[in-house]
């Protein structure tokens, strides 16, 4: 089982964090002081550590630099309310190996952390499959049961993305930086990944099939077998 | 001395000037009149000397000498007075002229924060204190608009910022009210979670404005083909004017080149078009112009709108301002489309206006070409 720990000092928000892990079947530790979660680190054995870096006590930042000159080398997701250049930079430079600003959604968190774990085991596949829809990535067809769907390259790209986070939830921001490659995602772009996604929903889920493709309202796109 | 020279007022020093300057000029025509009348006593005498000879001389002699002493302290005792008597005029002087400045003070102490719309009055616009005070009325004027647009600013972003706030309240006192399906509490959950998504959009467009404000945002200009950008832009937002039945057309000269942050003023450009594909009629054409000179780079977006009366002009580029309230929120705008844009162009040395034609609207960016 994986381990994460979880250094957070907003109850709330580490309760959050912890049932949303828990239910992606990791086995979570949480610590609700710097101190804490410095020592716990230090002691034990993680997969993976998220940390907020406004901590009491001693500050994320020092715990982190600290966790690295010691070579506790699990990988480091910080969490920041702020979105200063400087503060994600420092962060990066003292060997955090992602970062996620304050408001973030979930999914999000979810994917980067999979991501994180999946780091170094690299999964080289040409092709893509979800109930009878598959995807080549190679020739780029997209074939659904046994017709083809005639798809243009953003919509590929879209369908691709979704299809790689299969069972998972992907959310606006997401596909606005991996799929758009926009570092920020503004109003014009929210719109777009809209229309994109309902022409891409016409095109795979339009004759009457099971429905693959589906929107979470207020969270994001998914794409499964069956409904939610 | 220089102590009380420093803190005496205007009317003293000027009497001090004024009473020092005459003086000196009073001593020296005093001066100059005592020697001529001695000159001519003297040259009198000689001549009488000739004709009576010898005797009486002695006595005429000191006739003149004691008239020359009467004169010397006539002079002496009249020019001081002279003097204290012109200084206290010239004081009266001083401080008719200057009271109007006293006064000004007085006024100006009177118009505060709260009550920016009062003005000096001007007594006379031509002279001095009435240029003084046109001047101080200009600044009071802009100090008041822009203090009316903090508050209105203020005041928006707190109704923008209320509004989602109270959905999410209203949704979550709703679904906890009885006892209800899976189905709806989902669809409770979502709908509150489209307005945090709202809020949090609104909100990290607020902060970017508010670093705008304050200089904090560092740019990283590289030199790009603003032709280049535009095509871009139109290849990402074209589906949503092909929603809206437009055509969206890039005018280009090849290759304009500028310096400036691309992803800045891509967004720039992104929202200035975004606005013309919501405001554009359906079916029109949305057209993208741009073009070079020597010293600057323009490019131009003009839809076939109804374009944009002249009262609504000067504000379009304000945060939340809205030529049509109700509409844009259920489009998911956040009203600060046209403000960012502004900000982003401006950051880059340039500068953004609404340039009407007679149909339709044209927003016009103009970058400077180095």
């Amino acid at each position: 089982m994986v381990r994460v720990l979880i250094v957070e000092d907003e109850r709330k928000l580490a309760q959050v964090l912890s049932s949303a892990l828990e239910a992606e079947h990791y086995d979570v530790v949480v610590a609700a002081t710097g101190e804490d979660g410095f020592y716990r680190a230090n002691a034990e054995l993680f997969d993976l550590v998220v940390l907020d870096l406004m901590l009491p006590g001693r500050s994320g930042l020092e715990i982190l630099q600290t966790l690295r000159q010691r070579h506790v080398d699990a990988p480091v997701l910080i969490l920041t309310a702020r979105d200063g250049v400087d503060d994600r930079v420092l962060g990066l430079d003292l060997g955090a190996d992602d970062y996620l600003v304050k408001p973030f959604a979930l999914p999000e968190l979810l994917a980067r952390i999979r991501a994180l774990l999946r780091r170094g085991r690299p999964s080289e596949v040409l092709r893509l499959k979800v109930a009878d829809l598959e995807l080549d990535l190679v020739s780029r067809r997209v074939v659904r049961g046994d017709r083809l769907v005639d798809l243009t390259g953003r919509e590929f790209e879209l369908l691709e993305y979704l299809v790689r986070h299969q069972g998972h939830l992907v959310s606006r921001e997401m596909l606005a930086r991996d799929v758009w490659k926009e570092p920020r995602r503004a109003t014009p772009l929210d719109n777009v990944i809209d229309v994109q996604m309902a022409r891409l929903r016409r095109k795979v889920d339009s004759d009457g099939a099971l429905r693959l493709i589906h929107t979470v309202r207020g969270v994001g796109f998914v794409v499964r077998e069956g409904e939610l | 001395m220089t102590r009380w020279w420093r803190t005496a007022s205007i009317r003293v020093r000027l009497t001090a000037w004024y009473t020092a300057v005459l003086a000196l000029m009073l001593v020296v025509y005093a001066s100059v009149t005592f020697v001529a009348v001695r000159h001519e006593f003297y040259e009198q005498l000689e001549e009488e000397e000739h004709v009576e000879a010898a005797h009486s001389q002695q006595s005429a002699e000191q006739r003149v000498e004691q008239q020359l002493a009467e004169i010397l302290l006539v002079l002496v005792l009249g020019l001081p007075v002279i003097v204290v008597l012109a200084g206290g005029g010239g004081y009266v002087l001083a401080r008719r002229a200057l009271s109007p400045i006293d006064r000004l003070a007085a006024d100006a102490r009177r118009i505060t924060a709260e009550r920016l719309h009062e003005r000096l009055s001007v007594p006379n616009e031509h002279d001095e204190i009435g240029r003084l005070a046109a001047v101080i009325n200009e600044t009071f004027a802009r100090l008041e608009s822009s203090f009316d647009q903090l508050r209105r600013f203020t005041a928006d972003a707190s109704h923008e910022l209320r509004t989602p706030l109270s959905v999410i309240r209203g949704i979550g006192e709703l679904g906890l009210g009885e006892t209800r399906r899976p189905a709806e509490y989902k669809e409770a959950i979502g709908s509150m979670l489209e307005e945090v998504d709202r809020l949090t959009r609104l909100v990290d467009t607020l902060l970017r404005l508010s670093r705008g404000d304050a200089g904090t945002v560092r740019l990283s200009p590289e030199p790009l083909d603003l032709a280049e950008l535009a095509r871009d832009v139109a290849a990402s937002l074209g589906v949503l004017a092909e929603e809206r039945q437009q055509r969206l057309v890039v005018n280009a000269v090849a290759g304009v080149p500028v310096v400036a942050d691309r992803l800045v003023m891509r967004e720039a450009i992104a929202n200035v078009v975004d606005n013309a594909i919501k405001y554009g009629p359906s079916p029109s054409t949305i057209v993208i112009t741009v073009n070079g000179s020597e010293t600057q780079a323009v490019l131009e977006v003009t839809d076939e709108g109804p374009g944009i009366s002249p009262q609504h002009r000067t504000r379009i580029f304000d945060r939340f301002y809205r030529v049509d309230e109700g509409r844009s929120r259920e489009r998911g705008g956040t009203g600060l489309g046209l403000a960012i844009a502004k900000w982003a162009v401006e950051a880059n040395g340039g500068h953004i206006a609404l340039v009407s034609g007679p149909a339709g609207s044209t927003f016009q960016i103009v970058l400077p070409r180095e």
